[in-house]
């Protein structure tokens, strides 16, 4: 590798390699058929009295869950059954025209409090303030045998302004 | 953040990582976005290079489109086509984007901050791969009279290395109609060389 590629892997790995710590990767083997998106009520997932659903999304097995919703105050919670799924969440963020991006902190153990985490804004962000509920509770488990496996919650949450970088999909992401 | 924490969510060391990761199957994500990253970054370079003049461009460009394939690693499913048409899909993206926020006159580097500055060194090696790529930016200008379509198609499989499977995929277009459509852009290419001659 030249020093350019060699300087531009340390800093993906070192800036970004934490969103892939936890990722499910799919499994080896045949592909699964292609099926439509299943979209299911809010209160399947317990979320009920968060505010209007704007988005929840069920994919295959491997395909993470996320919500995101809006408050009467104008507040946005972003729901996330797993950390993987937030890549998706800010995705969604960007759609609805909130131009901050969520990063957040995990430590071991069950939530001392249940319930959302309110996002720090970096400075010179002011969009509306944005809340973050890893699962049900704040709390989510891996099982053994994956990546991280254990109980962790959320510790932190940051606000930061949109870098621009969207999700992706196999063919024509962006 | 706890030390916990750390633990669970920084990386090991990126040199350790890769030492670990040759001749053995990847053990997790980021040992496997890595394999990725070596077998796919000097081609979108040079994809890149033959778009842009500017070192750093070239730089921002590659590193961004690479951010953004790890933001989506975990939905990339290569049972359903390479990472290396999942990645030249992402970097038509980005290139596209580039090129409108160019148009708007804002700042690439500006545009894509966050990325470091680059050393001489790295810049002197970028300069030497885009002078590399002349030949191919040579041929993409005498492209320039085909359809865009055909001229993708051109620089995708005979520049890029890309096979016809897997530039249909990045196309989004059956494998038929690709071949076809590469079939019709050297014949055009063809004919206006010996024209030209």
């Amino acid at each position: 590798m030249t020093k350019f590629t060699d300087h531009l892997w340390s800093d993906l790995a070192r800036e970004h390699g934490a969103t892939l710590m936890n990722a499910d990767r799919p499994e080896p083997g045949r592909a699964p058929l292609l099926r439509r998106p299943r979209v299911l009520a809010a209160s399947t997932l317990g979320l009920a009295g968060a505010g209007t659903a704007l988005a929840l999304t069920l994919g295959a097995s491997s395909t993470p869950a996320f919500a995101v919703t809006t408050s009467g105050d104008g507040s946005v919670l972003v729901t996330i059954s797993q950390t993987t799924a937030l890549p998706q969440a800010n995705a969604k963020l960007t759609a609805m025209g909130i131009h901050e991006q969520v990063t957040i902190d995990m430590a071991s153990g069950v939530a001392a409090v249940s319930g959302p985490v309110t996002c720090t804004p970096a400075p010179g962000v002011s969009g509306p303030p944005v809340k973050v509920l890893v699962g049900t509770n704040g709390t989510q488990v891996i099982n053994s045998g994956n990546t991280g496996a254990g109980t962790w919650h959320l510790a932190a949450c940051h606000l930061t302004g949109d870098s621009g970088s969207g999700n992706t999909g196999n063919t024509g992401a962006g | 953040m706890s030390t916990e924490a750390r633990a669970l969510t920084m990386p090991e060391r990126p040199v350790a990582v890769r030492a670990r990761s040759r001749g053995r199957p990847p053990r997790s994500p980021l040992e496997e976005f890595e394999q990725v990253y070596l077998r796919n970054v000097d081609v979108l370079m040079g994809y890149f290079a033959r778009r842009c003049h500017d070192p750093n461009t070239v730089a921002d460009l590659t590193s961004e489109t690479f951010v953004r394939a790890m933001d989506g690693f975990a939905r990339f499913d290569p049972r359903r086509g390479s990472d290396r048409a999942w990645l030249f899909g992402i970097a038509a993206h980005v290139f596209a984007r580039h090129c409108e926020q160019s148009a708007g006159g804002r700042d690439a580097a500006a545009r894509l901050g966050g990325h470091r500055t680059l050393g001489m060194d790295e810049i002197e090696e970028l300069a030497e791969r885009i002078d590399a790529e002349r030949e191919g930016a040579a041929l993409m200008r005498r492209c320039a009279r085909l359809p865009a379509v055909e001229r993708a198609a051109i620089e995708l499989v005979d520049l890029d290395g890309l096979s016809p499977k897997e530039a249909a995929q990045v196309l989004g277009v059956s494998g038929v109609a690709f071949r076809k459509r590469l079939s019709r852009a050297r014949s055009r290419l063809r004919k206006e060389h010996e024209s030209n001659d």
